[in-house]
């Protein structure tokens, strides 16, 4: 390992880290949560309920195709909105505590 | 030194053995009474990962063409010259990238990470890369051509699964890894157990993965250029040892990102294609395929099997509609937990998180590979649907029972149509790219299985972590020889097996047992080693057991018995008066054939019928998996687990004392 050691548990108590800690279980576990029920709603829905898949929307578009593609779409957004939160809020109160510990 | 790896290897060959069926019990009953129906329905889920293991099944073409379409055109005849002239073009490049890494692959850490040095943007290539099999780009476009909407439903899984990785698996196993699972699990645990395990896990789940790949790649060849099974098997595994042995990470990653654009290439250019021949509207593209009479007869004669159309019903639309394909709700369910949960658990895929510098970077290669596999199965939607309306579902079931030769027919159409110099070339281009995936992904598996035996078995356990760079390197090369070696025979020895099987498996087993003890490794503080090795053990078990009790298997008398109802039907036919057609006869002849074999035989544990009804085990297995590794860790309290939760925790969380690949 990079040749530096650290008092681990020390950091474990250190303020920063802790409120560090708090915010990315809640987010990560947060998101993790509500995107796993938007997918499990797919098979739930198309199992259980296929006659709402059978809806025509747009001209012979339904809405289980539309309903397909927002799982792309919800993909894409929690991914994006992921990087956001990481680049700004956690990788910065990430610096600040490696600063106050160094 | 060489005998331990070689007891490694016995070790492993053993557990593969696992990997094929017994031959069914034969049972001499000839028979004389007989009918017709269809054979076993259409290929099973796991199909999609796997092309051509129901690809090959050319047999069923007699009693499958069921259709009033074109005569009798069942092959895709590629251009042999240019074929083969893209596949040594392709060999040629990536050669040249294994001369090149192997010049830059010194250390364990290059050999295993590429040192490290790879951006997020490449490896975000390269995931995507591991997740384009052959099996998505061929299979899943073909089911989508057969069955309509639910073949593409089927590829939200794979899209899905990157969520969970981006969020709870990448940076964390990033910042408190170095080059194995075996790392991640040992890190607050007795080291040789739970290394040893994981090692025994991970070498499981690739060696099951990488036979599906290499069986299907024999059988594609053998499909296409009339390759000899055992050569393309051969010649596959003989390429992916060298890629890992000279080149190791680095040629690994560079062979994934040269076949992943190729592969995006040939997918926009088809998806593209498609839609110019619709003027660019998707709305009168769909319309133009609820409204095509072939695609009407397809799901009213093959799907639905109604032979005289229901007043009133749009048998166009129902070829947009869920239901025809993937028809038990809860199989459903128990695939998606296994796609979003076990592709996380997948140590191919993991190992690539090491490859790159920082969480930042790992951070940056999930969302990079999420949008390449977004757009690339979006894209494939378009292509399995324009397969359908260009093609016709009868022309690509009569084929390919499984549908998996859609996106090449549809390539050599669009080209110009077969024979024609642009459909040559089209389509010669299509498989090339197909045979590049197959080597890309192969070679990734070789790598993770070798990694887990040499740097988990041979380092850690066997020297406690005392081997210099030079010896690791060494060994790490031997090892992807016997692996390359063992997965070669295997593939030919599982020539005539189901491998569809061997594909659940693998994401299952990764769902119910890496992911798991991956999961709790990370966040919860009293998981310990009884923990981890209850949840690979117990996980890997209950998954491996129901899948071999399940409907993926192979049932003799099943197979029998519907060759038992073509017999009579055809028999009856004949009583009737009617001459049957030469392809009825060859039918027969199967059928009988097919009857005499199979009837009173069992499956490879001894079944007449599956036990467990889910082709899936996920919504059993992953729960159990779960339940294990808390049980497992509530038995024994481990204090020192317990206090050095704080170290991976802040580790994990703060990148602190991060494994820098080029830590020497």
């Amino acid at each position: 390992m990079a040749g530096k050691s650290y008092n681990w548990s020390e950091i474990a108590r250190n303020p920063k880290y802790l409120e560090l800690k708090r915010r990315k279980r809640v987010f990560l576990f947060g998101w993790w949560g509500a995107s796993s029920a938007y997918y499990f709603l797919l098979p739930v829905l198309s199992g259980y309920f296929p006659e709402l898949f059978k809806v025509k929307l747009i001209g012979v578009i339904n809405f289980g195709y539309l309903f397909i593609l927002s799982q792309y779409v919800m993909t894409f957004f929690v991914a994006l909105y992921y990087t956001k939160i990481a680049n700004s809020e956690f990788d910065r109160m990430t610096d600040e505590l490696i600063r106050e510990i160094a | 030194m060489f005998t331990r790896i070689l007891s490694a290897m016995a070790f492993v060959l053993l557990l593969a053995s696992v990997g094929y069926a017994a031959e069914p019990v034969k049972s001499p009953v000839p028979t004389a009474t007989a009918a017709a129906s269809q054979p076993q329905a259409a290929s099973s889920p796991g199909a999609t990962q796997t092309p051509a293991a129901a690809a090959a099944a050319p047999t069923a073409a007699a009693a499958g063409a069921k259709a009033a379409v074109p005569a009798a055109p069942p092959r895709v005849k590629p251009n042999r010259a240019i074929t083969i002239t893209m596949f040594l073009a392709i060999i040629g490049v990536t050669l040249c990238v294994v001369v090149w890494a192997a010049k830059r692959t010194s250390s364990a850490s290059d050999f295993y990470a590429a040192g490290g040095g790879i951006t997020g943007l490449q490896n975000g290539w390269a995931i995507a890369g591991d997740y384009m099999s052959a099996a998505s780009f061929l299979g899943m476009s073909g089911l989508i051509s057969l069955y309509g909407i639910d073949g593409f439903m089927y590829a939200v899984g794979p899209a899905f699964s990157f969520i969970v990785i981006l969020l709870v698996i990448a940076e964390p196993c990033r910042n408190a890894g170095k080059y194995t699972l075996g790392d991640i699990l040992s890190f607050r645990t007795s080291p040789k157990p739970v290394r040893a395990v994981a090692a025994l896990s991970t070498v499981t789940v690739s060696l099951f993965y990488l036979i599906a790949q290499m069986v299907g790649a024999g059988k594609l060849m053998q499909v296409l250029l009339d390759i000899p099974y055992r050569v393309s098997v051969i010649g596959v595994g003989v390429l992916m040892i060298g890629y890992v042995f000279f080149g190791g990470m680095k040629a690994t990653t560079w062979v994934q990102i040269i076949k992943a654009s190729l592969l995006m290439t040939g997918t926009c250019l088809l998806a593209l294609l498609v839609m110019v021949k619709a003027g660019m509207n998707p709305m009168q593209f769909f319309a133009d395929i609820v409204g095509h009479p072939h695609i009407q007869d397809h799901v009213r004669m093959a799907v639905l099997k109604d032979p005289l159309p229901v007043p009133g019903f749009d048998y166009g639309q129902r070829f947009m509609e869920p239901g025809l394909f993937l028809k038990n709700p809860l199989d459903q369910i128990s695939l998606g937990m296994a796609w979003a949960l076990g592709a996380a658990g997948l140590p191919h895929i993991l190992m690539r998180f090491f490859t790159v510098p920082s969480a930042k970077e790992a951070r940056k290669s999930i969302v990079i590979a999420l949008f390449i596999n977004g757009s690339f199965f979006f894209l494939i939607n378009i292509i399995g649907f324009g397969a359908a309306l260009h093609l016709s579902p009868q022309l690509i079931g009569s084929v390919d029972k499984g549908g998996n030769m859609a996106t090449l027919l549809l390539a050599q159409f669009l080209g110009g149509g077969a024979g024609s110099l642009g459909g040559d070339i089209f389509l010669a281009f299509i498989c090339a790219v197909a045979f590049a995936t197959i080597l890309a992904v192969v070679s990734g598996l070789v790598l993770a299985a070798s990694a887990a035996i040499a740097h988990d078995v041979y380092v850690n356990i066997i020297m406690d972590g005392k081997a210099d760079q030079h010896t690791q390197v060494k060994v790490a090369r031997v090892t992807s020889v016997f692996v390359g070696v063992a997965a070669i025979i295997m593939g030919l020895m599982a020539e005539k097996e189901n491998v569809v099987a061997l594909v659940a498996l693998a994401f299952a087993v990764a769902a119910s047992g890496n992911f798991p003890a991956i999961i709790l490794s990370l966040f919860w503080k009293r998981f310990n080693t009884s923990g981890v090795i209850c949840a690979l053990l117990i996980g890997t078990l209950t998954a491996l057991g129901l899948v071999l009790i399940s409907p993926v298997m192979t049932y003799p008398q099943k197979v029998a018995d519907d060759a038992r109802k073509i017999v009579v039907t055809l028999e009856k036919k004949i009583a009737g008066g009617t001459v049957l057609a030469d392809k009825d006869l060859k039918a027969l002849d199967k059928a009988r054939v097919d009857f005499a074999k199979n009837d009173g035989g069992s499956s490879m544990v001894g079944l007449k019928a599956p036990i467990f009804a889910l082709k899936n085990p996920g919504i059993v297995s992953v729960p159990i998996g779960f339940l294990a590794a808390i049980l497992g860790t509530l038995l024994f309290r481990d204090k020192r687990a317990e206090e050095m939760f704080d170290e991976i925790e802040v580790r994990q969380i703060t990148g602190l004392g991060i494994s820098q690949g080029s830590d020497h």
